[in-house]
């Protein structure tokens, strides 16, 4: 079953991607069970809680957030719900913040905030002192997110940041970080793009990605998926 | 000035096998969770709940030994690290323990 585990693959050349993806999982899939198998074996928790947050982790992705956005845009009432009480309003699309345990999980029972681009506001979302990410909707976050230098340097050059992403704003746009915390979790509610008109809320769902919640990316008619963080490799500076 | 951290062989060993990676490479920061990966934040979370390790307090590790310790490693492998470092830390288990069970899992995984 695991032929990658001795990493030498026949003396052959791998494609780079291929042989990194193949010799990465097994160290660490052998530390991760082992230690998880430790921690079972000395009481810390049940191999029950564990499965509890595994399947609630399985279950979790931007797909939560994307449903919130795609029916705020064609339902104003729904939107008006949203932005009043988040954590309230996801429970019509069946998301339920007080899962898997009935408070949450330990991070994530918080306030839950949408920020609603205009014309004039652009809101982005960081976590300055963790990587706080508001996961039943967004599901887990990504690596960028989570490195020091995505979240030192946004809260200072939002806009070079930004443009690292591919995002150039216009100057008479209004630039807002928000900084997510132990108690409160944004998530940004995009813009309709135009050429959308007439579209179904599944249609919609699909042009908003991850990125566009997160306030890095702009929702467009035409894209369907996230573009890789290829321009913040050139740009990115360790302080 | 705090001593510096204390490193642990059966953690640091596992850069042979994923290879040098820092955040200044953040082009390689965009993939698919690995099941281990997700399977370890459900640890995390199992740990948080029952008192044992605070996630604030292991993101704070992480962001500290992954910026000393484990500065060479990718960002995705963090968590996986940090963990065991600080249940090393605190002699929840000892690093021969730890050595035993991945092998333990590693035999398990050649068992065909």
């Amino acid at each position: 079953m695991n032929a990658h585990h001795d990493g030498h693959h026949d003396g052959h050349h791998e494609a780079p991607g291929e042989f990194q993806i193949a010799t990465k999982v097994s160290e660490f899939e052998i530390l991760e069970l082992a230690v998880r198998e430790l921690a079972i074996e000395k009481g810390l928790f049940s191999a029950e809680d564990h499965r509890k947050f595994a399947e609630w982790a399985d279950g979790i992705g931007p797909h939560g957030g994307s449903k919130l956005v795609a029916k705020a845009w064609v339902d104003p009432d729904f939107k008006q719900r949203l932005l009043a009480d988040g954590t309230k309003a996801c429970l019509e699309v069946g998301i339920d913040w007080l899962q898997p345990t009935g408070v949450g999980t330990p991070s994530d029972y918080t306030f839950f905030y949408v920020l609603e681009n205009t014309p004039k506001v652009h809101n982005v979302i960081v976590c300055t002192l963790c990587s706080c990410y508001p996961r039943p909707v967004l599901g887990m976050s990504p690596d960028w997110y989570r490195t020091p230098n995505y979240r030192r340097r946004l809260v200072r050059r939002p806009r070079e940041v930004l443009s690292e992403f591919g995002l150039h704003l216009p100057p008479d746009v209004e630039v807002r970080v928000h900084d997510s915390n132990q108690k409160s979790r944004f998530m940004v509610m995009p813009m309709r793009p135009e050429g959308t008109e007439g579209w179904s809320e599944e249609q919609l769902a699909e042009i908003v990605t991850r990125d566009t919640m997160i306030g890095v990316a702009l929702p467009e008619a035409n894209r369907t998926s996230d573009t890789k963080t290829e321009t913040l490799v050139s740009g990115a500076r360790r302080r | 000035m705090s001593a510096s951290p204390t490193t642990y062989d059966v953690l640091l060993d596992t850069l042979s096998d994923i290879g040098e990676r820092t955040d200044a490479g953040m082009g390689c920061l965009e993939h698919e969770p690995a099941v281990w990966e997700s399977r370890m934040q459900a640890t995390c979370e199992a740990l948080s709940s029952h008192g044992v390790l605070d996630n604030l307090e292991r993101r704070l590790a992480e962001d500290r030994l992954g910026e000393s310790v484990y500065a060479r490693f990718p960002v995705q492998t963090r968590s996986t690290l940090v963990v065991p470092h600080l249940l090393l830390e605190r002699n929840v288990f000892t690093e021969e323990e730890l050595r035993r069970q991945m092998e333990k899992v590693r035999e398990r995984f050649d068992e065909e």
